[in-house]
């Protein structure tokens, strides 16, 4: 739902954009940490949005690794409960998966009774999305649907045309940034709409030539081929796979801190024991094999039929954390052939 | 959102990893990519490294014991008053009447200032740390046999070998990353052979798993040699150019034939062949191991053997070969480089050597002492007897990973002054006149010495917690109250320090450490690092076969249940970190004993069951586990859980060669709890 006609930012007038920008918002973006990309507060270091996606999600600024939900206070046996306040944030540089992965949290978090913490963080962020032309060894988007193109769920869209940035905006935020920073920009020219259109059909040729695409069907039955007894053999248990995926969302909570404390939630994963064990200390799924199965039944399945959307945007970082080298697009392969 | 790139706190791996910091609070941890360790990978404990950081229960004040209770009390107070206890008692009682144990899980740069804190300060060599409890047999075994106690290769070496021998080591479970590498290798084609009695993760992946009983290391390995050597798969010319006393070895072992070894070990004749083979025929072995093999009463005695097998097969000082022991604390080796041992100055230069005491002397500019000091379990029974009346300890909890845990209490109980530095309270700090509260991995600057020797980074991300400070500090500001010249503004200060008076460190620098550090020995500034040792010659000249004989444990029939004791992956030492993660102490509650199906029917236990374990001297009450992971006749209970200290039971019995204390091996008997 572009707005407007797509403007065109020259690469020299992304930084003081977002110097602008900075004034008003807290900037995240990739920048270097000792020589890799990751997702940080940008202080003005040089960008790295031609590196990889970082290993680590954006998503993690609207749930957070760990999380304060509320402080508690007690005062003379009455409770009071002090509330965190979301930061207002601009992301740049979110890649289309990641943007599907939020699109998702969306449905799950944002519906019906939306989750405060989550809806308010992502109330108070602007998301100025990158398109993929040079995608990732890692990726496999475009047989998920979810890139290398973005194509909604953004404020503004860039894509890096060779000579500056296509820009384009997907929302009011988004057009209300170009306005008011509009001496920054010009009018985009027919050949970079030309050119975004030619780099990132080559960019998902790339990735779809990488690996062979799978029908929904396809998975579903690998999954119920797959010998998961065999896949539990090897797997080394660091929850890496679940830990790092954007769209994985499960929580503990737990207060820590007696009379005074603070109410945490932090990210869970469903490959641990401890994650399905009642109190009783029964599993319904105490075997990892049947826990790593029901990890891709949720992604393939469950969260499809109650999204409508496929749990998993093929970013590819589950694959590569894998302690035991599992990746996964070739265990289901496998199971089929 | 800042990221910061550091070094993981828990196992010797030493993987690279980032703090996620938000408003001066750690909220996440990720793997780093670049790092040559992690490759972007961790263990679910990395994975999770955030979450003990800023838990409520953390030291934020110091403490002073008053009227039989710990109260708050000033920086200034709780450090004058340990200086003024330790030099009182130091005055009444000699030097020796002190002693400081310091900590794997500290910097370099505080391992150096407590070990100078203890020698120049205080004028004793009494000083030693957990490395007595893990390696000391490996670094007596090793030093004997190739001349350095170490890693021979880094952990990336491991993925190009073609033969891999895991022995006493639960690698998927303790080491996970370097489990990685040997799988990898596994992946490409390598034979990956595990002796373990019990059934890990990597004994089930094990092309070959020898299941030896417990305390039969030596015999095995011999055994193995005996055949090589009997089917000239020896590497002759190896063992002519740069060895010495083949002959005797040839001599000792022959008497190890495949029926002696089967009936001490009960590894079968074709197990035994087929394992010796594979690392024999293959152009590159490894031989990888860790506390099951050096927690013994003849822990050196199984290094010996391990050496000589790697000697005679030539696999040295390549690419893919190497003996690898595996540390298990974070900082272990450089604790131990560090010269945090009653033996040695940093860089294991000896403390009786007039010339290493001279220059240590002249460098530090006073007079230091010469006779070497008890070690850790010693000092305990030293403090036992009154003999040491005054302990300085840091961020360690012997009251859990000390052997004959009433022991240990006693011993700290009956000393005249007892000062602690800890992050968390323990069981020990609970015994302290003063309490002093330290920054924790993510709130402090220094550098690790990983298990490869690789000497790397950890960065402060946040403020400690309260008033906690640097231990850095905490042992300069000590030995400015003791006379000594301690001015240091940062811990980079302390490694220019180190750099100066350690031979192998001579060349490191933070400028120059990254993100992947540097291998030490690391002589001089413009030195690469020395990935993979020996490769030239080794530092003793030519390396030396020592023939080991095994020798037959005393059973006793009253008690016939071996007790072995080791870790869960999803703890840590003894649990202070890992127990106040969510997650991870949500894995793994409880202590369990693990006991063998056979076992149990036999003495009638279910799953959950109480089960009372009894020792000669002392019991202990814990649920029980029934699981094939433990063979017959064997038990096992990890060390991590304070509500069932299984150092309760493990008994005194140490190696004469390296003074570790047996925690593999305790016989015990069982009972129903209800019967
Ligand atoms: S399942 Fe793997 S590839 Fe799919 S979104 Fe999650 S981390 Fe990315
Ligand atoms: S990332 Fe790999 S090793 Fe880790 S839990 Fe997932 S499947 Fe297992
Ligand atoms: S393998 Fe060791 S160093 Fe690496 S993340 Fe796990 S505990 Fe930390």
């Amino acid at each position: 739902m572009t707005l407007n006609a797509a403007l065109f930012l020259d690469h020299e007038n992304l930084v003081p954009l977002i110097e602008e920008l900075g004034k008003t918002l807290e900037v995240v973006a990739p920048v270097y940490a000792e020589g890799e990309p990751v997702f940080a507060t940008w202080k003005g270091e040089p960008l790295a949005l031609d590196a990889d996606n970082p290993l680590n999600s954006p998503v993690e600024f609207f749930l957070p690794q760990k999380e304060v939900l509320f402080k508690y206070v007690q005062c003379s046996g009455r409770y009071t409960f002090q509330d965190v306040p979301p930061k207002s944030r601009l992301i740049l540089g979110m890649r289309p998966c990641d943007l599907q992965a939020i699109k998702v949290l969306d449905e799950i978090f944002g519906t019906e009774l939306p989750d405060h913490p989550y809806a308010s963080k992502r109330m108070s962020t602007i998301i100025v999305a990158l398109n993929c032309t040079s995608p990732g060894e890692r990726c496999f988007c475009a047989q998920m649907g979810s890139g290398p193109a973005a194509e909604e769920g953004y404020d503004l869209l860039l894509t890096d045309v060779g000579s500056g940035y296509l820009v384009e905006s997907g929302s009011p935020a988004g057009m209300f940034i170009l306005r008011a920073h509009s001496h920054h920009f010009e009018e985009a020219l027919p050949e970079h709409l030309k050119e975004k259109e030619r780099l990132l059909s080559l960019a998902e040729e790339e990735i779809t030539n990488r690996r062979p695409a799978l029908t929904p069907e396809e998975i579903r039955r690998a999954i119920d081929e797959t010998d998961w007894g065999e896949v539990e053999k090897r797997c080394l248990r660091c929850g890496g796979c679940s830990l790092v995926c954007p769209v994985c969302h499960c929580f503990s909570v737990m207060d820590r801190g007696v009379p005074d404390g603070e109410r945490l939630r932090c990210r869970d994963s469903c490959v641990m024991a401890g994650f399905s064990r009642m109190t009783s200390g029964a599993n319904p799924r105490a075997a990892l094999g049947e826990r790593l199965r029901h990890w891709y039944l949720d992604k393939f399945v469950y969260i499809p039929e109650k999204t409508g959307m496929l749990g998993c945007v093929g970013c590819g970082r589950c694959s590569s954390v894998c302690l035991s080298e599992i990746d996964r697009w070739s265990i289901l392969r496998e199971a089929i052939e | 959102m800042e990221k910061i790139h550091t070094t993981c706190i828990y196992c010797g791996c030493g993987c690279g990893l980032y703090i996620h910091v938000e408003d001066g609070r750690v909220v996440g941890a990720s793997p780093s990519p670049a790092h040559p360790v992690a490759r972007g990978r961790l263990c679910v404990k990395g994975w999770l490294v955030h979450d003990f950081v800023h838990h409520p229960d953390r030291l934020k004040v110091p403490l002073i014991r008053r009227g039989g209770r710990q109260v708050r009390a000033s920086w200034e107070d709780a450090l004058s008053l340990t200086a003024k206890r330790l030099k009182e008692i130091k005055e009444e009682s000699g030097p020796n009447a002190v002693a400081v144990l310091t900590s794997a899980k500290g910097t370099n740069e505080e391992n150096y200032l407590l070990m100078k804190f203890a020698r120049a300060a205080l004028k004793t060599n009494n000083v030693d740390h957990v490395a007595r409890l893990c390696h000391a047999p490996s670094v007596a075994g090793l030093s004997i046999s190739l001349g350095s106690g170490s890693m021979t290769n880094p952990i990336k070496s491991l993925a190009r070998s073609d033969a891999i021998l895991v022995t006493g080591s639960n690698t998927t479970g303790q080491h996970p990353l370097v489990a990685a590498h040997i799988l990898e290798a596994q992946s490409r084609g390598a034979t990956l052979i595990v002796a373990d009695p019990r059934k890990t993760q990597i004994a089930t992946l094990a092309d070959i798993h020898l299941k030896p009983k417990l305390g039969s290391d030596v015999a095995w390995t011999n055994g193995i040699l005996n055949l090589i050597i009997e089917r000239d798969l020896a590497d002759e010319d190896f063992i002519r150019e740069r060895t010495e006393g083949f002959e005797a070895l040839k001599e000792s072992v022959s008497k190890y034939t495949p029926e002696m070894v089967e009936r001490i070990s009960g590894i079968s004749p074709e197990d035994l062949e087929k394992a010796a083979i594979a690392f024999a025929e293959a152009p590159r072995a490894a031989v990888v191991y860790a506390m099951g093999t050096t927690q013994h009463s003849n822990g050196t005695d199984n290094v010996l053997a391990l050496a000589n097998l790697i000697l005679a097969t030539g696999n040295v000082g390549r690419m893919g070969t190497g003996i690898n022991p595996l540390r298990g604390h974070q900082n272990v080796q450089g604790a131990c480089d560090m010269g945090a041992l009653p033996t040695v100055y940093t860089g294991y230069q000896k403390v009786e050597d007039p010339a290493a005491r001279e220059k240590m002397e002249r460098a530090w500019g006073t007079d230091l002492p010469s006779s070497p000091g008890p070690t850790a379990v010693e000092m305990m029974e030293a403090a036992e007897e009154g003999l040491i009346k005054g302990i300085y300890i840091s961020g360690e909890n012997p009251m859990m990973s000390y052997p004959d845990r009433e022991q240990v209490k006693r011993a700290l109980e009956s000393l005249e002054f007892l000062a602690v530095a800890d992050i968390f309270p323990t069981e020990t700090t609970a015994l302290a006149d003063v309490v002093f509260p330290v920054a924790s991995f993510a709130e402090k600057d220094g550098t690790f010495t990983s298990t490869e020797r690789r000497v790397q980074r950890v960065r402060r991300a946040v403020s400690p917690p309260g008033e906690a400070r640097s231990e850095w500090r905490v042992a300069a500001d000590l030995m400015k109250r003791l006379g000594v010249d301690a001015d240091y503004s940062s811990a980079e200060e302390v490694m220019e320090e180190i750099a100066k008076v350690t031979p192998p460190y001579g060349g490191i620098s933070y400028q120059r450490l990254g993100i992947s550090g540097l291998h030490w020995p690391c002589p001089d500034p413009s030195h690469p690092g020395t990935e993979i040792l020996h490769q030239e010659s080794f530092p003793i000249g030519r390396a030396r076969f020592n023939p080991v004989e095994h020798q037959d444990l005393e059973l006793d029939p009253e008690y016939p249940f071996l007790l072995t004791t080791g870790r869960s992956l999803f703890h840590f030492h003894t649990g202070t970190m890992t127990r106040r993660v969510h997650l991870l102490n949500r894995e793994r509650p409880r202590a369990t004993v693990d006991i063998n199906p056979e076992d149990a029917a036999a003495l009638g236990v279910r799953r959950g069951q109480k089960v009372v374990v009894e020792s000669r001297e002392h019991s202990l009450e814990i649920e029980a586990d029934v699981t094939e992971e433990v063979p017959k006749g064997t038990v096992f209970i990890p060390f991590h859980f304070q509500e069932a200290p299984v150092n309760l039971l493990t008994v005194h019995n140490l190696d004469p060669k390296s003074k570790i204390p047996d925690f593999k091996r305790t016989c015990v008997r069982i009972r129903r709890a209800d019967s």
